[in-house]
């Protein structure tokens, strides 16, 4: 039986078939395929690659070295642990499916593909945080909690009054994630502002060689929304996003433990 | 908080005196002397707190003079008087309006012991307690005012006396006692009881432990009644030959026993430390979901434990990560310092890890560390025991 070849990843297929059963692929279901079908596929894989004005991807290894560059030139380039083009698979951190790059509008954005851990992307302004909205500053994974209003003294069903310890009013909450899910501390601001640093500030790391001195500051307002900004810090402060965010040029996007760099070119 | 206007330190709103310079701290205004026949929540939070202050110190030590001061002490007939926070003695007895039991409020008054023995056990009183022509109370033995209803002293409601407040000392007991049951069988000799330790140190009133079982609770008995931390069926202690057992019967605030020098602690187990309610939880080696991710965070950085300090029901406040040998806790010097809580000693308490093993150790505490009973536990006489805002000693034989 006279066969083609399809034209997306170069399978035999038998004539009749208008796609491809290797990759699911259309094929050109023409009763005489011609014996030129292979060149029509590199001549389009090679269209494709010189689309302008698309993105890409660097992996940041370390001071100054980039890794891996990935062109994003498709519509889709999901990033995982095990599924899409983007592979980490020795970061734990990441989910099987954890986050696709797609154009919409021809503007790129991450979209977090349900994953566990999140997508996280450094910010370049004072960033208002949404209620429960990790972020991370050096190696620490953190969350502010805004507290909640003190209703008083509530008795419970019985009549009950609960004991506990002396109120002493706060405004919120600055909580580590340890890696696990674990909470490592909590600590409780009585003022409206937070200073977070490896040294000198409300809240210190001293171990953490990520952390600048003066690294970010939380701040609540009479609203008690809460503000996060970065105090010039060597390595900057990244929030998750939430669902999908727009990506320009110099944005950095943390997957894991994949820190990339987004270049538009 | 109240600010001292001697030297600006802030002190909890019961304070009378300032923990910094021992000035006397400035009242709010005063509301009046007639209270309202409903006490609001927060008022009647302030009452037992006051009156009971939720610390119990126990007459040793540099706290001493703090809880001297901070006892409430008769003055000019009316006891606390002078505090304009405090409504007359009556209102010592008004709980909050509860909405979800429309019927409580009659339970505060003192019930009918349901062994159907005196609730109250005969206190020996020094004669000179009780002044020509009034009565003593027969919970503490203080002194009461001719024509009231509650003892000024210690709060507990007394018995109308037929013949009047100038009923003499004993014939009060007696009323008092038959009061709560009419027909008063000849019982054996309590096995215990259970001995109230007053703020300053001094001992309140008592009640029996019998042989079996003897349940506290709120309004199980006057020395119960008027402690709104109490749950209405709260502890269990059953007396036996070979031993005194206490049980929590899952009551919201819990039973806590003084430890003695070290004292295991399992994760999820409460503590006191002063005023401060915490929590110690183990802090476990992060494993994978299912689909093989890890869960994202700070790299542990050898944290095997924490403790929260427990502000609301369900609501923590700080955590401190417990790591290395041992962590200690005081007011003034230690690894996790509670700098506001006057009945915290300068260095409180220790944890430490040993052998794979988490132990909570007093360091010789002015008032003692408290442990939260997670079942039920045979205590040796002369054991503390803090249930609701109050502190007991256990004694039998």
């Amino acid at each position: 039986m006279p066969g083609k070849t399809c034209p997306h990843c170069g399978t035999e297929v038998p004539a009749d078939n208008r796609f491809c059963g290797s990759c699911g692929g259309k094929v050109d279901a023409g009763p005489a395929a011609p014996a030129g079908g292979p060149p029509v596929a590199k001549t389009m894989f090679f269209g494709a690659n010189q689309v302008p004005g698309r993105a890409k991807l660097t992996v940041i290894k370390g001071e100054g070295t980039d890794g891996v560059t990935y062109q994003l030139n498709g519509t889709d380039h999901v990033a995982g642990r095990t599924e899409g083009a983007i592979l980490f698979p020795d970061d734990p951190l990441l989910s099987p499916r954890h986050a696709n790059f797609i154009y919409k509008n021809a503007k790129l954005h991450v979209v977090d593909e349900g994953s566990v851990n999140g997508v996280f992307m450094r910010i370049k302004a004072p960033t208002l945080l949404i209620s429960g909205a990790l972020f991370l500053i050096g190696e620490q994974l953190l969350e502010v909690e805004p507290s909640p209003p003190d209703l008083g003294p509530q008795p419970d069903a019985e009549g009950t009054f609960f004991y506990a310890s002396p109120k002493r009013p706060s405004k919120m909450k600055l909580i580590q994630r340890l890696r696990g899910g674990e909470i490592g501390m909590i600590y409780r601001s009585r003022a409206e502002m937070i200073s977070i640093g490896r040294e000198g500030n409300d809240v210190n790391f001293l171990d953490d060689p990520f952390i600048s001195g003066r690294h970010a500051q939380i701040t609540m307002n009479a609203d008690g929304q809460v503000t996060l900004t970065d105090l010039g810090s060597k390595n900057g402060t990244f929030v998750r996003i939430t669902d999908e965010a727009p990506l320009n040029h110099g944005d950095y996007v943390f997957l894991g433990q994949q820190l990339l760099r987004v270049e538009v070119t | 908080m109240t600010t001292c206007k001697s030297c600006g330190k802030e002190n909890q709103d019961h304070y009378k005196f300032c923990l910094g310079c021992g000035g006397e701290l400035a009242r709010p205004a005063s509301v009046g002397a007639t209270p309202s026949p409903v006490a609001t929540g927060p008022s009647a939070m302030e009452i037992a707190r006051t009156v009971l202050p939720p610390a119990p110190v126990t007459a040793t030590g540099e706290l001493q003079a703090e809880a001297n001061r901070l006892a409430p002490k008769p003055k000019g007939g009316i006891p606390w008087g002078d505090s304009p926070k405090m409504p007359p003695v009556m209102a010592n007895f008004q709980l909050p309006p509860n909405p979800l039991a429309g019927g409580t409020g009659a339970g505060m008054r003192i019930p009918t012991s349901p062994t159907g023995t005196p609730a109250l056990e005969p206190v020996a009183q020094p004669p000179a307690a009780a002044p020509l022509g009034g009565t003593a109370c027969p919970t503490c033995g203080k002194p009461i005012q001719p024509g009231f209803a509650f003892c000024g002293s210690c709060g507990t409601r007394l018995a109308k006396a037929p013949s009047g407040a100038a009923a003499p000392l004993g014939v009060q007991k007696t009323m008092y006692g038959a009061g709560l049951a009419p027909a008063p069988a000849p019982v054996a000799a309590p096995r215990g009881r259970l001995v109230l330790i007053r703020p300053d140190g001094t001992e309140g009133g008592t009640h029996p432990l019998h042989d079996g079982e003897t349940l506290i609770g709120r309004g199980q008995g006057a020395l119960f009644e008027a402690d709104a931390y109490l749950s209405p069926r709260h502890a269990e202690f059953t007396a036996a030959s070979n031993g005194l057992t206490v049980r929590d019967l899952r009551s919201l605030n819990g039973v806590f026993l003084k430890i003695g020098t070290d004292e295991a602690l399992e994760s999820g187990d409460i503590f006191r430390l002063g005023q401060e309610l915490l929590r110690f939880e183990v802090i476990s080696a992060p494993q994978p979901l299912e689909d093989g991710t890890e869960i994202m965070g700070t790299p542990n950085p050898g944290f095997w434990g924490r403790l929260s300090v427990i502000v609301g029901r369900d609501v923590d406040g700080s955590a401190f990560p417990l790591f290395g040998d041992a962590i200690v806790l005081g007011r003034e010097r230690g690894d996790i310092l509670f700098p506001e809580d006057g009945y915290v000693s300068g260095t409180h308490a220790r944890i430490s890890l040993v052998e794979g093993q988490v132990i909570l150790s007093d360091l010789g505490s002015s008032n003692g560390t408290f442990l939260r009973l997670r079942h039920e536990r045979t205590i040796p006489n002369g054991s503390f025991i803090l249930m609701g805002q109050q502190l007991f000693r256990v004694e039998f034989r």
